[in-house]
């Protein structure tokens, strides 16, 4: 079998796996993943939205609903990927029965990463559904939008792998989530434009991801798409690339000694 | 199968549970590739493993055939797991040669895992999937078109004895049957190798009874079979060679009964005798003791010939008030081999 081929089935075979046990759970999963951006929206968008009257020439609801479904897909991607993965390594030993099978490493990441792509495709399709219906869609780019959720599939799934490799305990993980995620999520630029910030902090955040993700998804569903809307993708790219290889081999010292 | 318990190293075979599985799945084609050969399956020189500050094994060679059941035994620690693990292309070697079904062994030898059944000492089946979704998952590992798994499947779920049970989630079953499971899993894929990793440890007499049963039957069917166990009667019953492994190195290799009688002789005579002195006993044994050993309270002599002790013993006029007379087995090679310091 051509090697390519062999990649996609074994990464396909591991996509199966995520699917069939996702399966289970599918409407409690969605319910928690959908619960906290509709909350924001809600809370946020109508509720301090009465007191902001416009920012960047749209409502507050409409400015902050976008980069919610790109935070929604973010959680719903690192979330699944860090604690799943954790137990995957240190409880049920998903990962070790894979490896009695002629699967590797690398099929296996690669295989993650088809799965939380689907994740990310899936849970912002369901955002996607609550802000159509608030009407604050107002462009057929939107539906590009799973480009963007794609790259996110990698590019939020790998760090996240990483952390649940090395971590020794549970409360390591929310390292990860509390202080990376959460601050990401705040200042990102879903709540609020960032080009008031000192350019010390501009420059610290243009540095993460979410920011260009943020960026992207309002482009799309606002239909402000400039020319220099690609630079977002590129960092995005990216991102995904200088990313994509890294809990390889955090997961390969663990699984292969 | 209830009725007939395997007592303490015991000879008693499960007759009863073999033909109960065969006649459960008479037409179960579990080995791909039948017919035992001579041939060499798995060949070891100079194996060594070494993490960060341990030597875990230490130069071993061995070599299993085609078709046999080959064990691994020793206390925790010896080595077995580590060596396990390499021909399963889990870990990498870290010194020596090692070829299976003629390719060598490195992480991620696909030629080498295709053909390998790897049972592991935890359970590690899914807990988020039913039993069959465990084993239709686990084929797609092996890219198994989905109608031939689904079928073989059904197929092992009843070898195993867990048919009517496909459908429960894993986190319902109990030890027993979910090391059951981890057997059928590692035959999904037809394997010319069954390797398994402590096969019987934490399970209840019934249960064991199960395992060796499938063991042998597949056996029966061309299955190689190499085996790691701290259980001697596991070893004596299942295995037609092994090896006796102590801090990483091999200290004997035989078939159990060679082995056995080589070491310690055919018959041992325990004797209790609190603090007292052992060599009248010694002394009067004579040419009849092939060996001696103590442990607390116990002097146990052992004969190369039954009933030689004993006749020393009436010829000299010494009888101890507390003895018992037993056949020989491995336990006592074991002891003798690798002392009877615990480990840890």
């Amino acid at each position: 079998m051509n090697r390519t081929l062999r990649l996609l089935r074994s990464a396909g075979a591991v996509w199966w796996r995520d699917f069939v046990a996702w399966r289970k759970f599918w409407r409690s999963s969605i319910l928690l993943n959908f619960g906290e951006p509709l909350t924001n929206l809600l809370a946020l968008g109508v509720g301090l939205g009465a007191y902001v009257a416009v920012m960047q020439g749209v409502s507050f609801l409409q400015f902050i609903a976008p980069g919610l479904l790109a935070v929604t897909a973010m959680n719903a991607v690192t979330f699944d990927a860090g604690f799943e993965t954790y137990d995957k390594l240190n409880s049920s030993g998903v990962y070790a029965a894979m490896l009695t099978s002629p699967l590797t490493v690398p099929e296996i990441v690669l295989g993650e990463y088809l799965w939380e792509a689907t994740r990310a495709i899936l849970y912002g399709a369901v955002f996607f559904v609550v802000i159509l219906a608030f009407g604050l869609v107002h462009s057929w780019w939107s539906l590009l939008l799973p480009v963007p959720l794609i790259l996110f599939g990698v590019l939020f799934t790998a760090p996240a792998l990483y952390v649940a490799a090395v971590a020794r305990t549970h409360e390591q993980l929310f390292y990860y989530f509390s202080l990376v995620i959460t601050p990401m999520f705040m200042f990102s630029g879903v709540f609020f434009p960032v080009a008031h910030l000192p350019w010390i902090v501009q420059d610290i955040i243009y540095i993460l991801p979410l920011y260009h993700g943020v960026l992207l998804t309002r482009a799309m569903v606002l239909g402000q798409m400039t020319p220099s809307i690609v630079w977002q993708f590129v960092w995005l790219i990216l991102y995904a690339a200088v990313l994509a290889y890294l809990p390889v081999r955090a997961l390969a010292r663990r699984l292969t000694t | 199968m209830r009725e007939e318990f395997p007592q303490r190293a015991g000879n008693a075979y499960p007759q009863g549970l073999c033909k109960e599985l065969v006649a459960v799945a008479p037409d179960l084609d579990l080995a791909s590739r039948p017919s035992a050969s001579a041939e060499d399956v798995i060949v070891a020189r100079g194996l060594e493993k070494t993490y960060t500050d341990v030597r875990a094994v230490r130069g071993v060679d061995f070599t299993i055939r085609r078709g046999e059941c080959f064990a691994f035994l020793g206390p925790n620690g010896a080595g077995k797991s580590s060596t396990i693990r390499m021909l399963s292309c889990l870990s990498p070697l870290s010194g020596g040669e090692l070829t299976v079904l003629g390719h060598k062994a490195d992480i991620g030898e696909r030629r080498i895992k295709e053909r390998l059944g790897i049972v592991s000492q935890d359970d590690n089946v899914d807990p988020d999937l039913s039993l069959m979704e465990n084993l239709l998952v686990y084929a797609r590992y092996f890219s198994m078109p989905a109608e031939e798994a689904r079928q073989h499947a059904e197929e092992l779920l009843t070898f195993m004895q867990l048919e009517g049970r496909s459908k429960a989630a894993v986190r319902e079953l109990s030890g027993g049957m979910r090391r059951r499971l981890v057997i059928a899993r590692a035959l999904m894929h037809h394997p010319d190798i069954l390797v398994l990793d402590e096969p019987t440890t934490g399970l209840d007499p019934q249960a064991r009874l199960l395992v060796w049963g499938a063991v042998q039957q597949l056996k029966a069917q061309g299955v190689t079979i190499v085996l790691t166990t701290h259980y001697m009667d596991e070893a004596e019953r299942l295995a037609d060679r092994l090896v006796v492994m102590d801090h990483g190195r091999i200290l004997q290799e035989d078939a159990p009964r060679p082995l056995i009688e080589r070491t310690v002789g055919r018959e041992a005579v325990e004797i209790w005798h609190r603090g007292g002195d052992d060599a009248p006993f010694i002394a009067a044994a004579g040419d009849a003791l092939l060996l001696s050993d103590r442990h607390g309270d116990t002097l146990v002599l052992y004969a190369g010939e039954p009933g030689r002790i004993g006749q020393a013993f009436a010829r000299s006029g010494i009888a101890p008030e507390r003895m018992l007379v037993r056949p020989t087995n491995l336990e006592d090679v074991f002891l003798t081999l690798t002392g009877r310091d615990l480990r840890e």
